[in-house]
């Protein structure tokens, strides 16, 4: 029952894409719209009703489905968020290919619907790769550009390597307890526990857009706002981190496996705020900025947090997806993503507000729900020292910087009011639905209404909030006195993620180009190079018997007929019957064959005939002799 | 039954031949008719089989004494295992000879041997005597030779008669071998599979008994193809017609993986589980090796075929981990070796179609070479969808028959050789970034004015791969009803040892 979640947008969207050619927005809006609201239902219903799911291939392989309180918050949380991102899809992206966009992206929901409710690792793969594949047809979408399915390949290259990592652990699980379910972690241990809780991590971080995975992010900004939108928020990276926050509580067990999560999730937070705040490109700024919080959630998982990790999930999605919307129609407008010149504060006035709200979401600025689960971070690595909280305070500062970097250049008012084509309502209402989410979540303060999150003490609450103070002061100052930063120079190279596409391209990339155009080469001169020289030892061979003493030959020839009278003996003893059909079809076909044989003209195929025939008689012979 | 559906596509072969008064049109009915009822038969009996615990293991025998002195007869029967591969090649067969084909005036002779190569293909995978197996064995090589140099295209004639040398020459490694078991059995000369099976005549690693096993498996590795032995298989694929190729991938391969398992794996266990981990290491050589190599070949068809050297490496490597006589891991080993028969049966299906489309091309654009298209994806819908979803598939996507065959080989064989199914995951992460490069120089980009005229599939084209590529959807997502017979033949081969 439960893999209806999965199954319903699934082949809706599959029918949309080979039936869906020509239609108007409006109808592609209500049937994107509409499976989202249905998904929704269905969620809900899955959640009250305790549904669950099983699917058996073999002894050995069974799908499971089930909901956990975490699962079933994510898989609430997708089709809230994908239903706007929908609409304005449906509104906002270019013909040709609209209706093969929407249907991906139902696609692309069920896709994650089913690894949220997954409860087995096989069933977890399938979800988890199926989004990849979704991600590269999304990202080359627009595939007369050469580029952009460049970007996918690139986008799901860098994903399958970490799902290697799912591959390793799904062996190692079944190795160590014969099964798949998530239940049977808690049985593993030693070497089998590490290269699953290791390999889990590996592909939650190639897929969350961590380091050295990160510049994936960047290249999936080549497909429409609609899918950098829902990729970053709802599905495909979000994955990552909930995987890790589902599976904490038996993978924390592997020793080194929560420093190593903390780790990485510090690094990416910090690196991609430093990334984000010197990106010129609005989006790619955006993207740097997924990493980073999804870092934060690492952090969260890392300190023994997994709720605490998902809710700043949820809040994360909402914002995200509002600021994408936003970036994408203040692009649309200036036809460039480059910051500098955007300011569409006069052009789209009422996205410009929704784009704040977002904005002061992403810095984490009080009383909005993004404010309280970032502190709620905070809280949760101050458990463990005071300096990771500095650590997440710091990229909290970043936050800060960014957020406001962004939304003072995309909708500051620095250009005057030019002619502009009117933006569909339909645009405003999705932000806008977005943004009333996001405001909404500002409950989550509410005395009565708090989760269960650790309590801060008073410091942190004020050096958190200073260094946010901070941050929007500085990003202020890189807006209005830099608005250019990035673009040239030194700024502009570290903006590509210091280095690292370029380190990923000569470290690994190109080396394996040259490996395989040498192995090619390999191949093709000395593997094959053996069965050469056999064979024209052959032929040499040949011809020296060729030229060889006639008298083995007659006394071959002698030898043959001598044969041929002891094959007639033995065929009188088989029967009738045989004797007789046998050789007439067998010299029919051997006539068949042989005006073939001759129309090939080689000249040589005949003495493979007789090879053919000679090691039958071969067997016969040898047989009798030694029996 | 399974006589029957051997019989009758030679008998169709010797039809062909002497009917003189078929055309074309006359002719490809005919071959499509007949090729046909082997599929009904093979599904009848497939409908009729029994794969719960305590049946049979092989099933629809039957026994016709032919050479009595040498205990050999024309003796047929399946198991889970050769039934669903047989399945498999008839319909593949099917697909083959009604894909569209440029005959070359000679439509007969074309249809003919299509026809004598089924009935031998089938012939391989049905029959319970070795020495017929043999004999189909080395047939296989004579049709595939005829269809390659009469109608292959470029250096067809060098490229047949290389694969014919090769693969015959295996063939010789494998007859010596068939020598070396048959004559060690102590109690008296048979040739009934299920007699050597049960017999195990050869056991140890005594230099004889390795031996005949290295006869066995050089013969096999050439034929499937393994590394170092592979270098006939890209020549003989480039050069031969689309539906020959898909043929000789498709179906060609198998019988030597079929041939592993069947024969020195079941019929010297002892010995073979001894020289299980060098195979296994081979089998993951060709893996990455096959990838590797694949990732760098600028012409479409020698890209496919390097793939087959890669997918047969993961089917060798399950079947490797199966006939390891780890104690105490039956359960891991027999999910690698149904891994392994799932990996036959979705290769069949998945480069089938990829090499049918291959052959697409040729006809449409007479090059093979990658850069010379482009933004196919304007023109050619349909065929864009239909070579994404067998890229995706031979890359091993969830979802579609590939992961399931990869993911349970790799699953059995890391509880047995934990580093080999490591190391030879890599190669699924290479075979993404091959399948996506071609995928990319195809169909994406702008469109060269010289294809804005490129027709899209056919209506007998698009049928054959929608059959083909259906049943690759099917069993990726609910492969319970394969796996179910598949299963029942792997729990005895790999029970039995």
């Amino acid at each position: 029952m439960l893999w209806t979640l999965a199954l319903l947008p699934a082949l809706i969207g599959a029918g949309v894409i080979f039936a869906g050619a020509g239609r108007s927005r409006v109808v592609l809006g209500l049937l994107g719209g509409g499976t989202m609201a249905a998904t929704l239902a269905l969620a809900v219903a899955a959640v009250s009703g305790g549904w669950t799911g099983v699917l058996p291939w073999n002894e050995a392989l069974r799908l499971t489905a089930a909901l956990t309180p975490l699962s079933a918050a994510v898989a609430l949380l997708v089709p809230v968020i994908a239903l706007p991102i929908l609409v304005y899809a449906s509104a906002h992206e270019h013909r040709p290919g609209l209706s093969q966009l929407i249907g991906l992206l139902l696609v692309f929901v069920g896709g994650m619907e089913l690894l949220v409710i997954a409860d087995d690792l096989l069933t977890l793969l399938i979800g988890w790769e199926l989004v990849g594949a979704c991600s590269w047809a999304l990202i080359g979408h627009d595939w007369r550009v050469r580029d952009n399915p460049r970007s996918g390949l690139y986008a799901f290259v860098v994903t399958r390597f970490g799902d290697l990592g799912l591959f390793a652990a799904a062996m190692a699980l079944y190795a160590g307890t014969g099964g798949f379910g998530y239940d049977r972690l808690a049985d593993l241990e030693g070497p089998l526990l590490h290269v699953a809780a290791f390999g889990v991590l590996l592909s939650a971080a190639a897929k969350s857009g961590q380091v050295p995975f990160a510049p994936w992010l960047f290249r999936a900004m080549a497909g429409p706002t609609s899918v950098s939108a829902l990729l970053h928020a709802a599905t495909m990276v979000a994955a990552g981190a909930y995987l890790l926050a589902r599976l904490q509580p038996e993978l924390s067990a592997a020793a080194g496996w929560s420093g190593t999560v903390i780790g990485i999730g510090l690094a990416t937070a910090l690196t991609g705020g430093v990334v984000a705040c010197l990106q010129p490109h609005a989006k790619k700024l955006l993207a740097a900025s997924t990493s980073a919080h999804y870092g934060l959630m690492f952090v969260a998982v890392g300190a023994g947090y997994p709720a605490v990790a998902v809710l700043h999930l949820i809040a994360h999605a909402a914002f995200k997806a509002l600021l994408f919307l936003a970036a994408g129609s203040a692009g649309e407008q200036a036809e460039t993503f480059a910051l500098h010149r955007l300011g569409m504060g006069r052009v789209l006035p009422v996205m410009a507000v929704l784009s704040a709200v977002g904005a002061l979401a992403l810095a984490g600025v009080p009383p909005l729900g993004a404010a309280f689960t970032k502190e709620a971070v905070v809280t949760a690595a101050g458990h463990l020292s005071p300096w990771l909280a500095g650590g997440v305070m710091v990229a909290g500062g970043l936050s800060a910087a960014y957020a406001a970097r962004f939304h003072l250049l995309a909708y500051g008012r620095s250009r005057e009011a030019p002619e502009a084509p009117p933006q569909p309502w339909t645009e405003r209402a999705a932000a806008g639905a977005l943004a009333l989410l996001t405001l909404g979540l500002s409950v989550l303060w509410l005395p009565g209404l708090r989760p269960d999150t650790p309590h801060a003490p008073l410091w942190e609450v004020v050096v958190s909030v200073l260094l946010i103070g901070l941050g929007l002061l500085v990003g202020t100052v890189l807006a209005r006195r830099y608005p250019k930063a990035g673009t040239t120079g030194a700024p502009a190279e570290a903006a590509e993620w210091l280095g690292l596409p370029a380190l990923l391209r000569h470290g690994i990339a190109r080396p394996f180009e040259r490996l395989s155009a040498f192995a090619g080469t390999v191949d093709d001169r000395v593997i094959d190079a053996l069965p050469r020289l056999v064979a024209r030892l052959g032929r040499w061979l040949a011809g020296f018997i060729g030229r060889g003493d006639r008298r083995v030959v007659d006394a071959g020839v002698r030898a043959t007929a001598r044969f041929g009278e002891w094959l007639a003996g033995v065929g009188d003893r088989i029967g009738e019957a045989v004797s007789d059909g046998l050789p007439e079809g067998t010299a029919r076909l051997v006539a068949f064959s042989g005006a073939d044989a001759r129309r090939l003209q080689t000249g040589m195929s005949h003495h493979y005939y007789a090879l053919l025939a000679g090691g039958a008689v071969l067997v016969i012979v040898t047989i009798i002799a030694l029996s | 039954m399974l006589t029957l559906a051997i019989l009758s596509p030679l008998l169709g072969a010797l039809i062909l031949a002497f009917a003189t008064g078929l055309h074309e049109r006359g002719a490809r009915m005919l071959a499509v008719a007949v090729s046909a009822v082997p599929l009904v038969l093979l599904v009848a009996v497939w409908i009729g089989f029994d794969a719960g615990p305590g049946a049979p293991q092989f099933q629809a025998v039957a026994e016709v004494p032919w050479v009595p002195s040498l205990d050999v007869a024309w003796r047929v029967g399946v198991d889970g295992m050769s039934l669903a591969l047989a399945l498999m090649s008839a319909l593949l067969f099917l697909g083959s000879i009604a894909w569209p084909a440029e005959t070359r005036g000679r439509p007969r002779a074309y249809y003919a041997w299509f026809l004598f190569l089924e009935g031998v293909s089938l012939g391989l995978f049905l029959v319970l005597d070795l020495l017929l197996f043999y004999v189909f064995f080395d047939l296989s090589l004579v049709g595939m030779y005829f269809l390659i140099g009469r109608w292959g295209h470029g250096e067809a004639e060098r490229a047949a008669l290389k694969f014919f040398i090769y693969t015959l020459a295996g063939s010789l490694a494998f007859l010596l071998a068939i020598l070396g078991l048959v004559l060690a059995s102590p109690q008296g000369l048979t040739f009934d599979m299920r007699v050597l099976i049960d017999m195990q005549p050869l056991t140890g690693t005594g230099l004889y008994a390795s031996l005949v096993l290295l006869g066995f498996l050089v013969g096999f590795a050439i034929k499937t193809p393994l590394f170092p032995f592979h270098t006939w298989l890209p020549s003989a694929h480039v050069d031969a017609p689309g539906p020959a190729s898909a043929i000789l991938a498709g179906v060609l391969l198998k019988m030597g993986t079929y041939g592993m398992v069947r024969i020195p794996f079941s019929m010297m266990t002892e010995t073979f589980a001894a020289y299980a981990l060098p195979l296994g290491i081979v089998a993951v050589i060709s893996i990455l090796w096959g990838a590797i190599v694949a990732f760098g070949q600028g012409n479409l068809k020698r890209r496919i075929a390097y793939t087959s050297v890669n997918h047969m490496g993961y089917t060798v490597l399950g079947i490797a981990a199966a006939g390891a006589l780890v104690s105490g891991e039956a359960a891991a080993r027999e999910l690698a070796l149904t891994g392994a028969v799932v990996e036959m049966i979705a290769h069949g299906l998945i480069t089938g179609a990829l090499f049918l489309i291959a052959g697409a091309f040729w006809q449409r654009g007479e090059t093979y070479d990658l850069d010379a298209y482009g933004g196919l994806a304007a023109t050619a819908p349909r065929l864009t969808g239909a070579t994404v979803l067998a890229a995706f598939a031979s890359l091993g996507l969830p979802g579609l028959a590939g992961f399931v065959a990869e993911f349970q080989i790799f699953a059995g064989t890391f509880a047995i050789y934990p580093w080999l199914a490591g190391i030879g995951l890599i190669g699924i992460l290479i075979t993404a970034a091959l399948f996506l490069t071609m995928l990319q120089q195809l169909f994406f980009g702008p469109l060269p004015p010289r294809w804005s005229k490129l027709p899209d599939l056919g209506r007998t084209e698009g049928a054959v791969l929608a059959v083909l590529l259906v049943l690759v959807v099917v069993i990726g997502v609910y492969p319970a009803w394969l796996l179910t017979v598949i299963d029942s033949a792997s729990a005895v081969i790999v029970g039995a040892g």
